[in-house]
């Protein structure tokens, strides 16, 4: 059985919303049994998409670690990173040195290492570069420190290029992916393998960032977030949930970049660009602040709307042709723009408040869709009245941070 | 033996020396003129516009149309503002104030759609047949010697314009009432309305003059690197660098951000050991500096300190 990636995500969230919303288990239970439901359909993924959309779904569960490391420290801590692809980098040039066969700077053995083994050091050197780097950013705050992790991001491509002693220069490095383990030879093939590796580390890194966020770390740190001062009132210390905030999530988007490095095979200065550490963020915002599930939603969004966006907009009756064929970049930015306008807590917002639907009344809400999107229609036309309201003497009411 | 250092020491060559600073001095003022950009939309809004260079480009090579259609240099220059200027305006309305009063990463992540939009858009429109294309200046490329090196107009040009813009933007937002107005809203856009201030109206204001200057350094800077649709994107990295290396609350801080990172990064490329670092390791080293710089000053080297009573 074959399927094509759009049916299977829709049957995917389809089946997700089943479970969660209609009374089949108890209440506490309805969301494990999302999760459970989720979960085994993604395990069946491989075996229904092609290798390339399997490769893409290997790809989104890589993402939405990273996403969720920036997520940690953006979402949760409050400290804004641009810099995050640099640690994905540090991790996949870790793996490639440890797993290729060369011996750099007759130093590190040429025998492979076992690829889980590589993995927990690439992590363990990520954290420290994020250790590193976290704490002199405890000085900096806001565009400051955006601009400064940039700066990190843009400096480390032409260090990698420079010390080809260790990196293999411009060329960069290659190794053997990790062929599936023998009790499983004959059931999975080696993509098959690489995209299980990927979900695996994504369930468990995922786990433990929710098991995390409930302890009392985790509140500490969306107390710094919320306000500094308060939390050092209470009595937490700001300076070290701070640095452990950009410790952790540099130690995720390390072992992201690891996974990444397996899944590709090889490791160029280029793999990761200044536009792919931003676009961390933009998954970041777009699946929605501090949200485990906005950080998954984020990953999709990164993979999946510059491969398939355009596409999916000229296959719209009556958009083919012109611009959106020619200028796909257009529809992704213009995307992007209108879920950040249409969704102020981005798409996890959405999910969040559909997921306080109560099935029994159902009918009723659908009975009211059209009213209400009517008046919907209306208070955003009240809304977007200075598109064509340009008279400069025009009154505005008031500017109140509420309406938002 | 390979010699450690590939250029003498300056002591023993100052005309290298001048040559590397005055090279340096010339990139720096691109810089700074688009810092100035950044410096006017980060005061008036409280932002970082990614989407600044890519409108800066797109204003370009409309401009480079209009090039092809006849117009002079000079006439292109006063257009490629008001274009600016326009487009500004006009992003502002249509698509940032419907995220207006969010927290600023939602508005960050919109200029980032933008920067895609814009980018994709001339790309389709414009880059076709050879790439890159030339742009017109209203000044010569001929040097003009200074003994031991020579600079060329139209870079001197760059650096009168870059100060006449600097003191500017001095006046604008310390000696008049819009720029005081603009100040307000970028810091509390609550209280600036209770105050009488039309926020709306600024901030419109913010991001079209900051649209034009962005504009203005888009013609000024495509004769030195050429047009293609990602002419300005390097130029966005330095000078934001630039930017925050001055302290994004003040243009003379931009001007001097971008002097030292262009000068800064020509120096260190040339006299720093070529086996470790040399000329291909000049930006990380700058930004290295840049870094260090914030270390010990965290809102650059003439930042205001936002103080915020709690």
């Amino acid at each position: 059985m074959q399927m094509e990636i759009w049916p299977f995500l829709a049957l995917l969230a389809g089946l997700a919303a089943i479970a969660y919303l209609l009374p089949i288990v108890p209440m506490r239970w309805r969301r494990a049994l999302a999760i459970v439901v989720v979960l085994a359909l993604l395990c069946w993924a491989p075996f229904v998409l092609d290798n390339f959309r399997t490769f893409q779904m290997s790809r989104v569960a890589i993402m939405a670690v990273a996403v969720l490391g920036l997520n940690l420290l953006t979402g949760y801590n409050g400290q804004v990173s641009l810099g995050h692809g640099a640690f994905m980098i540090l991790g996949m040039y870790t793996m490639a040195i440890l797993m290729d066969s060369k011996e750099q700077l007759n130093f590190i053995d040429a025998r492979p290492w076992p690829f889980w083994a590589a993995l927990i050091v690439a992590t363990g050197i990520s954290a420290l570069a994020g250790l590193g780097i976290g704490i002199p950013s405890l000085r900096l705050s806001g565009p400051y420190l955006a601009i400064a992790t940039l700066a990190v991001m843009i400096s480390i491509t032409p260090v990698l290029k420079k010390f080809g002693g260790l990196t293999g220069g411009v060329q960069g490095l290659r190794f053997p992916t990790p062929p599936p383990p023998e009790f499983l030879k004959g059931l999975i093939d080696r993509p098959d393998w690489l995209y299980f590796l990927s979900l695996i580390t994504a369930v468990i890194l995922i786990f433990l960032a929710w098991n995390l966020l409930r302890s009392p770390l985790g509140r500490a740190l969306i107390a710094v977030r919320d306000s500094e001062i308060a939390a050092a009132a209470m009595g937490i210390p700001v300076a070290r949930s701070k640095v452990i905030a950009f410790t952790l999530s540099a130690a995720y988007a390390g072992a992201a970049g690891g996974v990444l490095a397996l899944l590709l095979g090889s490791v160029t200065p280029e793999s990761i660009t200044i536009a792919d550490s931003i676009n961390l963020l933009v998954g970041v915002v777009i699946g929605g602040l501090a949200s485990i599930l906005g950080s998954v939603l984020g990953a999709l969004a990164v993979v999946f709307i510059p491969s398939d966006a355009a596409k999916i907009v000229a296959s719209l009756p009556g958009l083919g042709g012109g611009i959106v064929e020619r200028a796909p970049g257009a529809i992704q930015g213009a995307l992007v723009i209108i879920v950040m306008i249409l969704m102020p807590l981005g798409v996890a917002g959405v999910l969040h408040r559909m997921a306080g639907l109560d099935v029994r009344r159902l009918p009723e809400v659908v009975a009211r869709l059209p009213s209400r999107m009517l008046k919907g229609a209306q208070l955003a036309a009240g809304r977007f009245r200075w598109v064509w309201d340009i008279r400069p003497w025009a009154q505005r009411r008031p500017f109140n941070p509420d309406d938002y | 033996m390979e010699a450690l250092f590939l250029a003498p020491p300056p002591w023993e060559d100052w005309s290298l020396f001048g040559q590397q600073v005055v090279s340096g001095f010339a990139t720096g003022a691109m810089y700074a003129l688009f810092a100035l950009a950044l410096v006017l939309i980060y005061r008036s809004t409280d932002i970082i516009n990614f989407a600044q260079s890519e409108v800066a480009m797109f204003g370009t090579f409309a401009m480079w149309s209009l090039y092809l259609a006849g117009l002079e240099a000079w006439q292109l220059i006063i257009l490629g503002v008001l274009l600016g200027f326009a487009l500004g305006a006009v992003v502002e309305r249509v698509v940032v104030r419907p995220v207006e009063g969010r927290p600023h990463l939602s508005i960050v992540v919109v200029t980032l759609g933008l920067f895609l939009l814009f980018n994709s858009v001339a790309t389709w429109i414009w880059a076709r047949g050879e790439l890159p294309k030339h742009f017109p200046s209203p000044f010569s490329f001929e040097g003009v010697n200074l003994g031991f090196t020579s600079i060329p107009q139209h870079h001197l040009g760059l650096l009168l314009v870059g100060a006449g813009v600097m003191v500017l933007l001095v006046l604008l937002f310390n000696r008049t009432k819009v720029g005081l107005a603009m100040r307000a809203t970028a810091q509390n856009p609550l209280a600036a309305q209770l105050m009488g201030i039309s926020v709306g109206r600024m901030l419109t204001l913010g991001w079209a003059l900051s649209a034009a200057l962005g504009g203005l350094a888009g013609v000024f800077i495509a004769p030195i690197t050429f047009l293609h649709p990602g002419y300005m994107l390097p130029v966005f990295l330095y000078a934001s660098a630039a930017a925050v290396l001055g302290g994004l609350t003040s243009p003379p801080g931009a001007v001097v951000g971008g002097f030292v990172i262009g000068i800064g990064e020509n120096l260190l490329g040339t006299y720093t050991p070529a086996k470790w670092l040399g000329p291909e390791m000049k930006l990380p080293l700058i930004l290295l500096v840049l870094i260090l710089i914030l270390l010990v000053r965290p809102t650059g080297l003439f930042g205001e300190r936002a103080v915020r009573r709690v």
